[in-house]
């Protein structure tokens, strides 16, 4: 018996030596690219994948960063909150040099724990919500622009374009909906009369009990904070409730398949906030056509993890190191010009710029509509 | 705004009442929960999916649209039934003898089989179900019904009406109703329990799957995990009615989506999925058996 127990026990040594030389052996520099890359949100996930791979390919075609060739982990968080701070801890113990994610907020807020504990830096390409920033963890960044902003963006555009007076707004309950709701509400209160407000359940597919109570209050549009999938089911059944008033939401519904949901002819005329068309921002013109002759149609946030994987390498390279601190403290001072144009941290992580500007769905396709 | 949802909760409730028949019809003969009877309803709609488009593949939509649907319920129907039927054998016959919690687990471990087997060969994205009716109805009372919707409460209740008339009126459903009240006699009667616990699933599959499919023609989405809430939903629905009482399921479903529509209409959307399970609890601490369930004592 204790023979045995002795066998087991050298086995599990000797297999844990293999496994850390194996660690070591793999001797180039890791970045973690934490989305989601299964479920109802596979498809951000994957846009994520393309523009993270696409900057680690330029980079390895130019013998890598230190010299030393560059690998990606992928880490599926499956947006699920649980699911996120368990693949952050495993980038953590895999020693990666900084993680480009994660893309919901209701993953990015948990994980930005996880990795502040391990000194391992975050860049997200796509959480907006503003909690992510605002706990004064040094190593946590983004490259997109926050609720705040978009909010203020879209009740801009309601009250000044539109000249509106009364709206809904409903929101899916998550971090990001509920968040860009709020702040979207905070911006329009006083102005406008927000007529109703409610949450949805995310994964719910049927919209017509709350759509029918939103009816009732006649407004003269629908503010949703939330994902395509919903917004695409309520937007379709809205217009089979005979609700004819046009939505309204921000950059987590600028997606194809939202069109793809809702119909073509449902989704016509809703009003989307989001960053500027990637195709006219002209700093970004090399990166949408290699992006375009690899994988096809350019994902929207398939120019922030680009650019967030190119600014973690880029701190690298001037720091010199791969170390969390060096790279962390590199990404606060330095300026990078990448795709999305210059980019600098605040003190918070925030860029300092962020351009938001309202889209609208037209013949299926979303167009650049208002700047404010 | 009141009869807007009643309608809304008496479509999805329809649905609902067909999904719960096919666990309240394995409960009443079987005396087992069979959890994956939520997948079947899955699978119903992801192979109405396939089905259809394969006929608009071929042409044959184009031709003729009630025919390519009419065609694509009845394989998607006939699949169900022989996943139901192929189920049954190789999962729960075996553990017919076993103690009652081993079936129990089978049929969880099926249905989380049935669940990522879709989703590794039919990948983890929503799959959209072609827009063919578009908006098209017509306003009633102030409310606005969808041809769609007429025809999902139609198919539902016709469907329940002829299940009620083949259970209490043909010889097949009498022997059902032999074999749920006592196997032993039954199969001294010269009832062959076998086919007729393969007719209660193939039966209940087929159900399954025209819910199955009428919800991705009505929601134009489908994913591999709806079988699971639905599948709870349709279970509380064959619950709160009276597990093993068929009048029970059409009327817990019924009831469970009108529930639902009220509730978010009249107290809070946000709560939606609680004031089903809300309405079990309730039900069940004033009448344990359900609201049509009969309290059967221990046999001796």
């Amino acid at each position: 018996m204790i023979k045995k127990l002795l066998e087991v026990c050298a086995t599990l040594t000797i297999m844990l030596v293999v496994a850390g030389g194996c660690q070591k052996k793999g001797e180039g520099i890791k970045i973690g690219l934490a989305a989601p890359m299964t479920g109802d949100q596979a498809k951000i996930g994957t846009d994520l994948r393309n523009g993270v791979t696409l900057a680690v390919e330029e980079w390895n075609a130019k013998g890598g960063v230190l010299g030393k060739k560059i690998e990606v982990v992928v880490a599926d968080d499956q947006h699920d909150p649980k699911q996120a701070v368990s693949v952050a801890n495993k980038l953590v113990n895999q020693r990666v040099a900084g993680v480009v994610g994660h893309f919901n907020s209701s993953c990015s807020i948990p994980s930005s724990d996880v990795y502040n504990r391990g000194g391992v830096p975050m860049i997200s390409p796509g959480s907006t919500n503003p909690q992510l920033t605002e706990k004064g963890y040094r190593g946590v960044f983004r490259v997109c622009g926050r609720d705040d902003q978009q909010g203020k963006v879209g009740a801009e555009f309601v009250i000044n374009k539109l000249n509106l007076k009364r709206i809904a707004v409903i929101h899916d309950k998550t971090t990001y909906g509920q968040g860009l709701a709020d702040e979207f509400k905070k911006f329009v209160n006083g102005k406008v009369e927000v007529v109703y407000y409610g949450g949805i359940i995310q994964g719910d597919k049927d919209f017509k009990t709350v759509l029918t109570s939103v009816k009732e209050k006649n407004p003269q549009l629908i503010y949703f904070g939330g994902i395509y999938p919903e917004a695409g089911l309520l937007v379709k059944q809205a217009r089979e409730l005979g609700i004819a008033f046009p939505f309204m939401s921000g950059d987590g519904t600028i997606d194809q398949k939202f069109v793809e949901i809702a119909g073509v002819k449902a989704a016509e005329g809703t009003y989307l906030t989001f960053s500027p068309d990637t195709k006219r921002i002209p700093t970004a013109k090399s990166f949408v056509e290699n992006y375009e002759k690899k994988y096809g149609e350019i994902g929207p946030y398939s120019v922030y993890a680009y650019d967030a994987a190119n600014i973690l390498l880029t701190a690298v390279m001037e720091a010199g190191s791969s170390g969390g601190k060096a790279v962390t403290d590199k990404l606060h001072s330095m300026e990078f010009s990448g795709a999305l144009g210059k980019i600098r941290f605040d003190d918070k992580g925030d860029v300092t710029v962020s351009p938001y500007v309202v889209w609208i769905t037209k013949d299926g396709t979303f167009i650049e509509y208002w700047r404010p | 705004m009141f009869f807007q949802q009643l309608i809304n909760g008496l479509t999805v409730g329809g649905v609902y009442a067909l999904i719960a028949l096919g666990y309240t019809m394995v409960y009443g003969i079987l005396e087992l929960i069979n959890f994956a009877h939520g997948e079947i309803y899955m699978l119903g709609a992801y192979l109405g999916i396939i089905f259809f488009g394969f006929f608009t593949g071929v042409g044959l939509t184009s031709y003729s649209l009630p025919l390519s649907l009419l065609l694509t319920f009845a394989i998607s129907m006939i699949f169900c039934s022989a996943y139901g039927f192929t189920i049954e054998r190789i999962a729960y016959r075996p553990l017919r003898n076993a103690p009652r919690l081993s079936p129990l687990i089978s049929a969880i471990g099926v249905s989380i089989f049935l669940q990522n087997y879709v989703m590794l060969t039919q990948g983890a994205t929503d799959k959209v179900f072609p827009h063919l009716f578009g908006a098209s109805g017509f306003t009633l009372f102030n409310a606005r019904i969808t041809h769609l919707q007429t025809a999902i409460i139609l198919v539902s209740l016709v469907l329940m009406v002829s299940l009620h008339l083949f259970i209490t009126k043909t010889k097949m459903g009498k022997a059902m109703r032999a074999v749920a009240q006592d196997k032993v006699m039954a199969s001294l009667l010269g009832i062959n329990i076998d086919s007729i616990i393969s007719l209660t699933f193939i039966i209940g599959s087929g159900l399954a799957a025209i819910a199955g499919i009428m919800i991705a023609l009505y929601y134009g989405l489908v994913n591999y995990s709806i079988g699971y809430i639905a599948g709870i939903k349709a279970f509380t629905a064959a619950v709160l009615g009276g597990i093993g009482s068929i009048p029970g399921a059409m009327f817990g479903g019924i009831f469970l989506g009108f529930v639902e529509s009220m509730g978010a209409s009249y107290i809070s959307s946000e709560y939606k999925d609680a004031y089903a399970f809300l309405v079990l609890i309730v039900v069940l601490l004033v009448k344990p058996s359900g609201i049509f369930g009969k309290t059967t004592e221990e046999k001796v």
